[in-house]
C-alpha cells in the first residue's frame, strides 16, 4: 500500500448556522488522483479551502508528508497547489510575466525554463505574450493551472478545474491530468460533474452536506456496491438470453432485440458467473460492460442528493 | 530579500508602468513647471504682483506645489494601495498570493511601496519643482527638507493605514471610510492648531509650523497663530519630531496588524493590549499637548484663557476614539463561537476573555488616569467634575461596546444599521429635543453630555443632575448587559447543539 502524502483528519469548518465540513477523514497517497464528489453546497470547496489553509477550521487536521497545517503553514505551501474553481489573473500582465511572478515568490530555481516547461504542459506556449485579459475562459484555467504546477508541488488540490470549460477545453484537461498523475502527483478534484472525473480517478470521496459519505479506490467502492447497471450485447439467440438473465434473477431488465441492459448483484463473482452461463448456453455475447460510469454508479447508490 | 527581489513589488511596478507613468509624470512636471513660471515671473517683474518679497512670493509657490503633492502623495497613494488589496482581495490574488512562500511582511512590503508608484513619482517631480521654486525664493532649504520629511512620513503613514483598511474593507470603495474619518477629526482641530493630536498626527502644525515668519519675509505672515512650539507637559517641543514620533508609534500597531492578518485572516484587527497601547499613547501625547493650560490645576487656574474648552473637547475625542477602538476590538460573534466549538467551551468563560465588554474597563481606567493629570493638583474641588467625567466614560464605552455585540449577535448582516440607529437615539436625539422644546437639561441626557457638560462649564450648578444622567446611563447599560448575555447564551447553545 502506498504512503499517504496528504492526511486529513477529522476535519470540521463552521459557517453560521451550519457545519460546512463535519469530521472528514481521508488520504491521497502520491499517484492517486482522488475525486470529491459532491452536490452543490456539499462542502466540496470549503473542505479545499481548509486544506490550503484559506479556511479557518473548527477542528481537525491536514497532514502533508507528516507536516502539520496549523503548526508548520509555511511547509505546507511549499508543497501544496491550490488552483480555486475560478482564474485570478492580472489582467495587464502577460502569460509569462503572471507566471513569472509566481515563480519569484515560489523561489523557483532556473525560472524561464521551468515557466517555459509549465507552458508547454498546459499548451499554452503560443500564448505566452499575450495578455491575461485576452486569454478565454479555459485558457485562463489552464494558465492558473500552470501557475499551480509551477513549484512543482507534491499534492495539488484543484477545485472545480472544468468548470466553465467548453467540451476541447475539458479533453484537454483531462490529459493535463492525466499526465500530472502519470508523474506521481497526488491529486484530489472536486466537481459536480462526474463525466469529467471518470476515467482518471481511481479514489473516490463522496461528499453530502459536509459529510464524507463514502471514501476509497474506485474498486473497493465498486465492489461495496449493492448492485450494478449492465449492459449485455450479442449476435444472435436474444431469446435464450434473456430466459437465462431471467432465471438469474436480474432486477430492472430492458431488452432489445441484439441486447439488453439490467441490474444484477455488484458481487464481480456473481456477474462472472452469468457472463459464463449465457457463454456455455451458446449465446454469442459480443459486448458485456458496466452500463454507464462506475463513479457514477457509486454516487447514485452512495446516497447523496441534487446530483448536477 | 530587497525590495527589487520582492515579486509583490516588482508585479505591483510592472502593472503600474504598464498602465502608464508618462502621462502622470508630465501632469505633475506641468501643475509644478506653472508655479515656478509664477515664481519666476515675479522675480522677473516685481511691480506685477502684489508681493512684498521673493520670500513671500516663494511661500505662495512653494506652499501650492505641496499642496499638489500632499494631495497625489497621501490621499492618492491611499486611494491606490486601499484599492489594489481590496480589488485584489475580491479577485482571490491575495489568496493565491498568500499560498506562496512570501512572508506577511514581504506581501505587505509589495504593496505598500509597489501600488502608489506612480503617484510617487509624481510627488517626486513636483518636490524636485519645490526645491527650486525654494532656492529661486531665496527660502532657507530647511523648509524645503522639513516639509519633503513630513510629507513622505506621511505618505508612508497613510499607506499603511491604506493596507490595513484594504484588509478589512469589505469593497475598495469602504477603504476610503477610513481616510474620510481622519478629516472628519481634522476639521475642527485647525481652530486649536498646538493643543489638538491631530494636527500632529497629520503633520499639519509641522508643515505651518515651517512656513512662520521668520523676520526675513516682509510682512507676509501665512501661518499667523500657527507660529512657535507646541509643549508637552510644559516642555517645549519640535514639531517635526512630535509628527514623525507619533506617526513611528501608530504606525508600528498598523504595521503589526497589516501582518497579522496577512498571516492568517481570522485573526483579530487589534490586540487587547494593543488596544489600550493605542489609546495610551494617543491620550498622553494629548493630555501633554493641553497640560500647560492648567498644569494639574484644573479648572481652578487657567493660563491661558482663550482655550477653556479644550479639556470637554478633548473628552468628546476620547469617547470618540475609545469607540472606534472597540469596534476594531470587538470580536465576530462567529469566530467566538468557532473558538467555543474548537476549546468545547460551554459557559460564558469565552465571551468575557474575548469580547471588547471586559476591555472597556481597561480603556476607561486607562483614560480616568491620564484625565487624572489635569486634575491632580485641584481634586479637592474639581472631584466631582472628574467623577462625572470618568464615570460618563466608562458608561459610554461599556453602552457602545455592548451594543455593536448585541446588534451584531441579534441583526447579523444588518448590524450596524442598528448600532448607528440606537447611537442617534443615545448620543444625538437629546440635543435634537433640547432645541425642539428649548430645553438645555434634555440635551445633557445624551450619551455624550455629563462628561463634556461638566468639563466645559466647571461652575455649571448642576453637576448633580449631571451626575444622576451618568446614573441612568449605568441602568442603559446594566439592561443592555442583560441582553448581550442572553444572546451570547443562545449562540453557544446553537453551538453545543450543532456540536451534539
Amino acid at each position: 500500500m502506498s504512503i499517504p502524502v496528504l492526511t486529513i483528519e477529522h476535519l470540521r469548518v463552521d459557517f453560521p448556522e451550519i457545519v460546512a465540513v463535519n469530521d472528514l477523514s481521508l488520504t491521497v497517497a502520491a499517484g492517486d488522483v482522488c475525486g470529491l464528489i459532491g452536490p452543490n453546497g456539499a462542502g466540496k470547496t470549503t473542505t479545499m479551502r481548509g486544506i490550503s489553509g484559506l479556511q479557518e477550521c473548527t477542528r481537525g487536521s491536514v497532514k502533508l508528508n507528516g507536516h502539520e497545517l496549523a503548526s508548520e503553514p509555511d511547509e505546507l505551501k511549499k508543497h501544496l497547489g491550490f488552483m480555486p474553481d475560478f482564474c485570478p489573473t492580472y489582467d495587464q500582465l502577460t502569460a509569462s510575466e503572471f507566471l513569472d511572478h509566481f515563480a519569484r515568490a515560489y523561489n523557483v530555481p532556473d525560472r524561464a525554463s521551468r515557466i517555459d516547461k509549465c507552458l508547454e504542459v498546459t499548451w499554452l506556449t503560443d500564448k505566452r505574450d499575450a495578455l491575461c485579459e485576452e486569454l478565454s475562459r479555459g485558457m485562463k484555467q489552464r494558465l492558473v493551472l500552470a501557475k499551480t504546477l509551477l513549484p512543482d508541488p507534491q499534492v495539488l488540490l484543484l477545485d472545480e478545474p472544468a468548470s466553465g470549460l467548453d467540451p476541447l477545453g475539458r479533453i484537454e484537461l483531462r490529459k493535463i491530468l492525466l499526465q500530472l498523475r502519470d508523474a506521481g502527483k497526488a491529486i484530489l478534484i472536486s466537481s459536480h460533474i462526474l463525466t469529467e472525473l471518470s476515467g482518471f480517478c481511481n479514489m473516490a470521496a463522496i461528499m453530502e452536506r459536509g459529510r464524507l459519505v463514502k471514501f476509497g479506490s474506485i474498486a473497493e467502492l465498486g465492489q461495496q456496491m449493492a448492485s450494478r447497471r449492465m449492459s449485455v450485447k450479442w449476435r444472435a439467440d436474444g431469446g435464450k438470453a434473456l430466459e437465462i438473465l431471467k432465471v438469474a434473477n436480474v432486477k430492472n431488465l430492458n431488452a432489445a432485440d441484439l441486447g439488453a441492459t439490467f441490474d444484477f448483484d455488484a458481487n464481480t463473482d456473481a456477474l462472472d458467473a452469468l457472463l459464463k452461463t449465457l457463454v456455455v448456453q451458446g449465446v454469442r455475447v459480443c459486448e458485456w460492460r458496466g452500463s454507464g460510469d462506475d463513479l457514477e454508479q457509486i454516487f447514485l447508490q452512495s446516497g447523496a442528493k441534487e446530483l448536477m | 530579500m530587497s525590495l527589487n527581489d520582492n515579486p509583490i513589488f516588482l508585479t505591483q511596478k510592472r502593472l503600474v508602468h504598464r498602465g502608464g507613468v508618462l502621462a502622470a509624470i508630465l501632469i505633475a512636471a506641468l501643475i509644478g513647471v506653472s508655479l515656478l513660471s509664477g515664481l519666476i515671473a515675479y522675480l522677473t517683474e516685481p511691480q506685477n504682483f502684489n508681493f512684498s518679497s521673493p520670500q513671500v512670493a516663494g511661500k505662495i509657490f512653494y506652499g501650492w506645489t505641496i499642496g499638489v503633492e500632499i494631495l497625489v502623495l497621501v490621499i492618492g497613494g491611499f486611494s491606490r494601495i486601499s484599492n489594489t488589496l481590496a480589488n485584489e482581495r475580491k479577485a482571490g490574488l491575495w489568496d493565491s498570493n498568500r499560498l506562496t512562500p512570501l512572508q506577511p511582511w514581504q506581501l505587505v512590503t509589495g504593496y505598500w511601496f509597489g501600488s502608489p508608484l506612480r503617484e510617487f513619482y509624481m510627488a517626486v517631480v513636483l518636490a524636485g519643482i519645490g526645491f527650486v521654486i525654494v532656492l529661486l525664493g531665496k527660502l532657507p532649504v530647511t523648509l524645503w527638507l522639513g516639509t519633503q520629511l513630513l510629507i513622505f512620513s506621511t505618505a508612508l503613514f497613510f499607506g499603511l493605514l491604506a493596507v490595513f483598511a484594504g484588509l478589512v474593507a469589505q469593497r475598495p470603495q469602504s477603504a476610503f471610510v477610513f481616510l474620510l474619518l481622519f478629516f472628519f477629526i481634522q476639521f475642527p482641530s485647525f481652530a486649536m492648531p498646538k493643543f489638538l493630536l491631530t494636527n500632529f498626527l497629520l503633520p499639519v502644525f509641522g508643515i505651518a509650523n515651517l512656513f512662520r515668519d521668520d523676520g526675513r519675509s516682509g510682512d507676509y505672515n501665512p501661518v499667523g497663530d500657527w507660529n512657535g512650539l507646541p509643549e508637552l507637559f510644559g516642555l517645549p517641543v519640535y514639531p517635526i519630531l512630535l509628527s514623525l514620533i507619533l506617526q513611528t508609534a501608530i504606525g508600528i500597531f498598523l504595521w503589526r496588524a497589516a501582518i497579522r492578518k496577512t498571516a492568517n485572516p481570522f485573526q483579530p484587527l487589534i490586540l487587547r493590549w494593543e488596544a489600550v497601547a493605542i489609546l495610551g499613547i494617543l491620550l498622553v501625547a494629548q493630555h501633554g499637548l493641553i497640560w500647560g493650560l492648567w498644569r494639574g490645576r484644573f479648572p481652578v487656574e487657567h493660563y491661558l484663557h482663550e482655550n477653556e474648552e479644550l479639556l470637554s473637547i478633548v473628552h468628546c475625542v476620547t469617547l470618540l476614539l475609545g469607540a472606534i477602538i472597540l469596534a476594531a476590538v470587538s470580536p465576530q460573534p462567529e469566530s467566538v463561537r468557532v473558538k467555543a466549538l474548537r476549546l468545547n467551551i460551554k459557559n460564558l468563560g469565552v465571551i468575557y476573555s474575548g469580547s471588547a465588554v471586559s476591555l472597556t474597563v481597561a480603556l476607561a481606567v486607562l483614560a480616568a488616569a491620564v484625565l487624572f493629570l489635569q486634575c491632580a493638583l485641584s481634586l479637592a474641588y474639581s472631584w466631582e467634575i472628574y467623577l462625572i467625567a470618568v464615570g460618563n466614560l466608562l458608561a459610554f464605552f461599556l453602552i457602545f461596546s455592548l451594543l455593536l455585540e448585541y446588534c451584531r449577535l441579534r441583526f447579523r448582516r444588518r448590524a450596524l444599521g442598528f448600532v448607528a440607529l440606537w447611537l442617534f437615539v443615545l448620543c444625538v436625539l437629546p440635543f435634537v429635543l433640547a432645541g425642539v422644546f428649548t430645553n438645555a437639561a434634555i440635551g445633557k441626557l445624551s450619551l455624550l453630555s455629563p462628561g463634556v457638560v461638566a468639563l466645559a462649564d466647571s461652575n455649571d450648578e448642576n453637576l448633580d443632575y449631571l451626575l444622576g444622567i451618568v446614573v441612568g446611563h449605568f441602568g442603559i447599560a446594566l439592561l443592555l448587559f442583560l441582553g448581550w448575555q442572553r444572546q451570547w447564551k443562545q449562540l453557544l447553545a446553537r453551538a453545543s447543539a450543532i456540536q451534539n
